[in-house]
């Protein structure tokens, strides 16, 4: 499947995305594991165009030097999904945009490169209502949601909202919508 | 140490964000339905203490899925229901059920005194004995069964020519293209014969198994899937991918065999595909060519089943349906018709089933086409009867829109 | 016994709402006394709500201790009479691993044990490894031997709770969050106490001519403050809760006891411990459990039961065992899990003065007939023990309260049924019949605004967590993130405070939040972002 973008998430930032670039003319595909709460109406989108791939969920990435040029899924198994450009909006723990296990953290789809704490201890604040540390972790933004794999950053390939260091779900949905509109601001 | 919890059917992944429930057609329209967060994984954790925690009202549910394809952790809630309802369920209306479940075997007996079974079961006073004695709904439109099956049509008129093919797929046809719509599965020949492929029927397939498993018959669909998951084999063996029409029949042999029956099927899983992706792949590797009709001109509302949104290829048809010159083509809201197979044509679901449905029957007035474009029978039974448009497989669409001649010249 | 009591005059008073306290207020008042029992936070706060939940047959204890073992079977038995609702006839499995064999606990040894067990009178029978993976499919399948003995499951909260009300349906008078500062003191005898209480500020004087120390670990400085000395050990054990019933049968490891050595169903979880370490006793106020005693657990938890490698763990917690001291062994392990009953008079010199401690979970009925013997003798009151043939309020067998009907509604049913599964007969005090009632409030453990109500009318329930104590409310797979909201408003409403609501909720989730960190990764570190989203965000609709 052939597509001039491809965003992952349908939360807040990835569907802030996808209005983004249809509105530029752009034919856009939007995969997500399933639906999100705080958004969960996508068919305003669909009727817009946006080819929705729902409950299904992108297994991995293939980069070839520096840039994305398919996404494997669940459900289509053997076809790939190919753009000339990419959205990461899969959010954070709870979407598991980001994955924590016992020592680490993680991004699964690309293995991009991801700011935590390697220090366990310092996760959590005891008292629920002061700051989390763990919310602030998340994939490394080198400006404007740009991405690095293995210390290369991207050319194709945009982060957007929570799935981002410094971006979580306790932030405004304006604050999330923006970081999402600096990531489409990289797709001409 | 610890990296990933893994449970059945995605059990321990349940968040308990709830979103499941707020698009379950059921729950929204019957009262006495718990959701799929209570009957699936919270329920669930109760009954792995102790069985007598299994509710009857798991019946309600329709097995659309639809909390499967909205859930963010990947539960297979719907699976989660199905099993609870194999395993510990009562079965109430044993003779209904058993009838509606059993497609295959009501079928050819209808078929064969076709103008009578169809007569009888659209009278007011049949109807009205069905629903009193065994349970099935008097407002309910009965299938038409046809004169001719599937299969008798095509050893008679196609079987000889298949041999003559450059590619060749095995065609699992299902029961109601062979029992109730030929025309179906003559398409299906027609369309792909005309890309060069030769049309093979399966060693004797049987019904898919999907009405039994809804209805709790396990034991019985448990031997319809080993002998299903054998001919196909059979099939893969000889190097064909066995293709399908109906979304239903295709999710059942893909995933409920294994994940509800517990019958393995990873030999030929991934070989068993959708015809509209079988289609649009063998495009795009520029396999086959197709020549348009010139005057083919038509406007179409496409309604998504809850099996295909479940399959994920939903996009497939979609981009299939629109290389169609003269096609006019809207995506309807995603909404479920509220059928669930049989579970509409029972009684007690009647009320629920039409309710559910409503939204979808609106958006397709709404939208006024010349036709509903859908891959799932029993979605085609409900639109038609309830909003009086005609429902059309995407593969009948192509049959029609297609110059066959052309194409099977191009494709010689 | 005594008629004319001022209203702060009883007969005895009891220090510590514990099970200990609880069965000892319970006995104290079923033979006729006039009990003031005290506590200092809500019932079963201490060690009674942090442990495995385990109804042991005694097996563990049969080789090296038989006293404990024989008197733990008898327990065993009478509180599968007295307290139906409480406990669960699971079964346990005593399995041998191949690597027991090279330390010593190989066959021989399961041969030695199970004679342990007859001699002790607990039903040990050696069964076939392939009949034990039958009867328990998520044991570990490599085991060699298996022996079957009748372990079960208790809920603590629930058979505390269950004293309690039935001490009070005796009249005892119950204070809980509420501090004993000071003893009332003449010469040497104990003549009463002062309190605190933490929630309204005031403060008050009760007399009573015995006072019994049942504070568990507590009971260390409960004692000094008396001026006596009780060399009290404390032990910590860290226990880890799984999501769901991993195994529906205890599986216990048949050899030395050590640490995570048994995994237990209870109610709709497994629960795997403990580790035993000496901790300072100004600890014991505020346990929290370590990375390196939630690997020890883990890794000793999947040689019981493999699957619990890929388990989600809700949470972690610990408790202090309140062992008496006899030497000086680093691990604890080696003191008697025996009753100790201290008559302060004989032993220090200080009249009026008991003191209960060591024991177990299991055998708190026998320990309360133990220090309920002792007051009467020094009260020269001749009534005996009824609670080992008494049930507990609950209890009644199902068919005498067959006239409460589940009525068929949706969602709520399940809820009704779980509610009867907690509260046994007691569900006669919930009425099921009202909407309002059967709605349902903690979807995970299936808790409903009625059974919320009956435990603040009759279970005497301040907070959520004492709320979470006697119903499982907040206690399932989401740990609240779903369910505090609503049981916050739900238990304020029932507390005539509704105002109280947000407080409530917070108070909860700091509790909840402390067991989730130790194990704060994969789906448990999911919901605890999703925890985070409910409860601070303004995107997320409550």
């Amino acid at each position: 499947m052939r597509y001039d973008a491809v965003i992952i998430g349908a939360g807040i930032a990835g569907t802030t995305a996808a209005e983004a670039l249809l509105a530029k003319g752009l034919r856009c595909a939007l995969v997500a594991q399933g639906r999100s709460k705080s958004n969960p109406d996508l068919n305003a989108l669909v009727a817009r165009g946006l080819a929705l791939y729902l409950g299904d969920e992108v297994l991995s990435g293939d980069i070839v030097e520096g840039r994305v040029v398919a996404l494997h899924t669940q459900k289509l198994e053997d076809v790939a999904l190919v753009a000339d450009n990419y959205i990461l909006a899969s959010g954070k723990f709870f979407s598991r945009g980001i994955v924590a296990d016992m020592d680490r953290v993680y991004e699964p789809i690309f293995g991009l490169d991801v700011e935590y704490d390697a220090d366990r201890s310092n996760w959590f604040n005891a008292d629920f209502a002061a700051d989390q540390k763990f919310l602030s972790f998340g994939v490394k933004n080198y400006g404007q949601g740009k991405v690095a794999h293995e210390g290369v950053v991207l050319s194709n390939l945009f982060a957007a909202g929570e799935v981002l260091e410094g971006i979580c779900s306790l932030d405004s949905a304006e604050k999330i919508a923006a970081s999402a509109a600096e990531a489409v601001s990289n797709i001409k | 140490m610890q990296e990933h919890s893994i449970s059945a059917n995605n059990f321990e992944q349940c968040q308990k964000c709830a979103i499941c429930t707020t698009v379950c057609p059921v729950l929204a329209n019957n009262e006495l339905y718990p959701g799929p967060k209570q009957a699936g994984p919270d329920g669930e954790r109760y009954r792995m203490k102790n069985p007598v925690f299994y509710q009857e009202t798991l019946k309600y549910c329709m097995n659309c899925k639809r909390c499967e394809v909205a859930c963010p952790s990947g539960v297979k809630i719907g699976d989660m229901i199905q099993s609870a309802k194999l395993e510990y369920g009562k079965r109430s209306h044993i003779i209904r059920d058993t009838t509606l479940a059993s497609t295959d075997l009501v079928g050819p007996m209808a078929s064969a005194f076709a103008p009578v079974a169809n007569l009888a079961l659209s009278m007011k006073p049949v109807k009205a004995v069905l629903d009193a004695t065994i349970g099935v709904s008097k407002h309910r439109t009965m299938p038409k069964y046809s004169s001719q099956t599937f299969e008798s049509w095509f050893k008679k008129n196609a079987a000889a020519k298949q041999d003559g093919f450059r590619n060749h797929i095995s065609y699992y046809h299902g029961c109601y293209a062979n029992f109730n719509y030929p025309q179906l599965g003559k398409d299906f020949v027609a369309v792909m014969n005309a890309l060069g492929y030769g049309v093979h029927l399966l060693d004797k397939e049987e019904c898919c198994g999907v009405a039994m498993i809804s209805a709790g018959m396990k034991k019985q669909a448990t031997k319809k899937a080993q002998h299903n998951v054998k001919v196909i084999g059979e099939a893969v063996a000889a190097g064909r991918k066995v293709v399908t029409v109906s979304t239903s029949c295709t999710l059942t042999i893909r995933d409920e065999y294994p994940h509800l029956l517990g019958v393995d099927n990873s030999a030929v899983r991934d070989n068993v595909v959708l015809v509209e992706k079988f289609l649009w792949q063998a495009l795009s590797a520029e396999n086959v060519k197709l020549v348009w009709k010139e005057d083919y001109k038509a406007r179409a509302a496409y309604h998504v089943p809850c099996h295909q949104e479940v399959l994920g290829w939903s996009n497939f048809t979609i981009e299939l349906l629109q290389m169609i010159p003269g096609m006019e083509l809207t995506v309807l809201d995603s909404h479920c018709c509220g059928i669930g197979g049989t579970y509409g044509f029972k009684k007690e679901n009647y009320e629920t089933s039409q309710k559910i449905g409503q939204p979808l029957f609106d958006s397709i007035k709404a939208a006024d086409p010349d036709f509903v474009a859908c891959e799932c029978e029993t979605c085609k039974w409900q639109i038609e009867m309830s909003t009086g448009y005609a429902v059309k497989n995407p593969i009948s669409i192509l049959a029609e829109a297609l110059d066959l001649e052309k194409t099977m010249e191009a494709n010689r | 016994m005594a008629n004319n009591l001022k209203d702060n005059e009883f007969d005895v008073i009891i220090v510590g709402g514990g099970i200990t306290g609880a069965g000892t207020a319970r006995d104290c008042s079923l033979r006729g006394l006039r009990v003031l029992l005290i506590e200092r936070n809500d019932i079963a706060d201490g060690a009674t709500g942090r442990n495995h939940g385990l109804l042991h047959s005694g097996a563990r204890y049969a080789v090296k201790d038989s006293e404990s073992a024989t008197e733990c079977i008898k327990e065993n038995m009478i509180l599968r009479n007295i307290a139906r609702n409480c406990v669960e006839d699971t079964q346990g499995l005593f399995i041998t691993l191949p690597e027991d064999a090279e330390t010593g606990f190989g066959l021989d040894y399961q041969k030695k044990f199970i004679d342990a067990c007859i001699a002790a009178g607990i039903s040990a029978k050696a069964i076939d490894p392939k009949d034990a993976i039958r009867m328990e499919p998520s044991v570990n399948p490599t085991l060699i031997g298996a022996v079957q003995v009748p372990d079960g499951s208790v809920d603590p909260f629930r058979l505390c709770s269950a004293n309690v009300l039935d001490a009070k349906l005796h009249g005892a008078k119950v204070i809980t969050y509420t501090e004993v500062t000071e003893f009332v003191k003449e010469d040497n005898t104990i003549k009463g106490v002062k309190v605190h209480n933490k929630k309204t500020g005031e403060d008050a004087v009760y007399y009573a001519p015995v006072t019994v120390n049942a504070a568990g670990i507590w009971g260390h400085s409960i004692a000094e403050m008396a001026g006596v000395h009780v060399g009290m050990y404390p032990a910590k054990g860290a226990l880890l809760v799984f999501g769901h019933r991993v195994n529906n049968v205890v599986i216990n490891r048949c050899r030395k006891s050590a640490d995570g050595d048994i995994l237990v169903p209870g109610d709709t979880v497994t629960v795997i411990g403990t580790t035993s370490t000496k901790v300072p006793f100004e600890e014991c106020d505020n346990m929290s459990v370590t990375r390196e005693e939630v690997e020890l657990l883990l890794r000793e938890g999947c040689a019981l039961c493999p699957s619990l490698a890929n388990t989600r763990i809700l949470r972690a917690y610990a408790g202090v065992r309140p062992l008496v001291a006899s030497d000086d062994d680093p691990t604890g392990r080696s003191i008697s899990r025996g009753i100790v009953c201290l008559d302060h008079e004989t032993r220090d010199g200080i009249k009026g003065f008991i003191t209960i401690t060591g024991g177990k979970l299991m055998t708190y009925r026998l320990m309360a007939e133990w220090a309920t013997d002792a007051v009467c003798r020094k009260l020269a009151v001749a009534e005996q023990c009824k609670t080992a043939v008494t049930p507990l309020p609950g209890s009644e067998p199902k068919d005498q309260y067959s006239e409460v009907k589940i009525p068929q509604f949706a969602g709520a049913n399940l809820g009704m049924k779980a509610s009867i599964g907690r509260q046994g007969s007691m569900v006669r005090k919930i009425d099921f019949t009202n909407a309002e009632d059967r709605e349902l409030v903690c979807e995970c453990e299936q808790v409903t605004v009625g059974e919320i109500r009956y435990a603040v009318n009759e279970l005497g329930v301040t907070s959520l967590r004492d709320l979470r104590r006697r119903t499982r409310v907040g206690m399932g797979t989401c740990q609240g993130a779903f369910c505090i909201g609503k049981a916050a408003a739900a238990l304020a409403a029932a507390l005539g405070k509704p105002e109280m609501a947000d407080q409530l909720a917070a108070d909860y989730l700091n509790e909840r939040w402390k067991g989730m960190s130790a194990v704060g990764w994969g789906d448990t570190l999911r919901e605890m972002e999703y925890l985070q989203r409910v409860y601070k965000s303004s995107n997320e609709s409550k």
